[in-house]
């Protein structure tokens, strides 16, 4: 039975399989560093190593840079390292049997793997890879998202 | 007493701390407007102005600018690091200087694999302190023959 963590930021709701969670941070304090791509707001110090944190604002359908500061940072794990998603207060740890989980339509983004329907609200389930890849390289919306799920496949 | 091979000179920009080697550092100098001639700027060359000292001209260089930060203090109230290179003293403008500082007060730190390919062009070391980054400013990334060529 897999566990998700369900988080928002903003008007974002979106889940996380547990098992890709490494933390949850509360209070911490992102620093800027020069040349850091524009979708990436930061860095923190986790254990004496740097995770770079992703403007989720710009996962928003009318996504803009966040000026937002966040109370909690959740450290997920991706195949090319840690990456830290902001989030506001409501953190939850659900099983998938709470909720129902859809795969995501041609119509979602490609960040978008699935749907996890938990007490009437929707989360998107993010492609952390995925993620990590478009927003730290250079690509975020610079190509069509079709390329951009060609470079995932 | 502490060696200057030992020692580093912590500085701000844009709000990020930067660590210079002290055996690079000739002088400090603050309030520099009055010193500065920015008509004598050469902006391929990343120059900015240049600063009167010591009965001669020294290019400025701005690292703000290659690195893309924005301005904090404006450029009255930077403060001028005279630096040597085998090509001559020249400086930079930092927004403020913190303090002089032990350098194995640093401890390494890697920068992230999805992050090295943006910092590549301003720098290629970064320490931490009591949990804060600090970048490890390269001069030569700056000014001189390797940095020209960039």
């Amino acid at each position: 039975m897999s566990r998700f963590g369900l988080f928002s930021a903003g008007a974002l709701s979106f889940a996380i399989p547990l098992l890709q969670i490494k933390k949850i941070l509360q209070d911490s304090r992102p620093f800027a560093l020069p040349c850091l791509p524009a979708t990436v707001t930061g860095v923190l110090v986790d254990e004496d190593r740097l995770v770079p944190v992703l403007d989720v604002g710009l996962l928003h359908d009318n996504g803009t840079c966040s000026e937002k500061s966040y109370l909690y940072h959740v450290l997920v794990e991706s195949e090319y390292g840690t990456l830290a998603l902001p989030a506001d207060l409501s953190v939850r740890i659900v099983s998938e049997q709470k909720g129902t989980i859809t795969t995501a339509l041609k119509e979602y983004p490609p960040w978008v793997v699935g749907i996890f329907y938990c007490q009437e609200m929707k989360h998107f389930i993010l492609n952390i890879d995925f993620l990590a890849i478009e927003m730290t390289q250079g690509f975020w919306r610079s190509t069509s998202e079709a390329d951009a799920a060609r470079r995932h496949q | 007493m502490a060696h200057v091979g030992n020692r580093v000179l912590v500085f701000r920009l844009g709000g990020i701390g930067f660590i210079l080697d002290l055996r690079s550092v000739v002088e400090v100098q603050g309030a520099v407007s009055a010193q500065l001639d920015a008509s004598r700027s050469d902006i391929s060359q990343g120059i900015v102005a240049a600063m009167a000292f010591r009965g001669t001209w020294l290019p400025v260089v701005d690292p703000a600018a290659k690195l893309g930060l924005p301005a904090a203090v404006r450029m009255k109230d930077q403060v001028a690091v005279v630096l040597s290179s085998l090509e001559g003293n020249w400086a930079i403008l930092v927004d403020a200087v913190d303090e002089l500082s032990a350098k194995d007060s640093f401890v390494s730190c890697e920068i992230p694999f999805l992050l090295k390919a943006s910092a590549c062009s301003g720098y290629s070391q970064l320490k931490l302190r009591n949990a804060e980054p600090f970048v490890v400013f390269d001069p030569e990334l700056f000014y001189g023959s390797p940095a020209m060529q960039a």
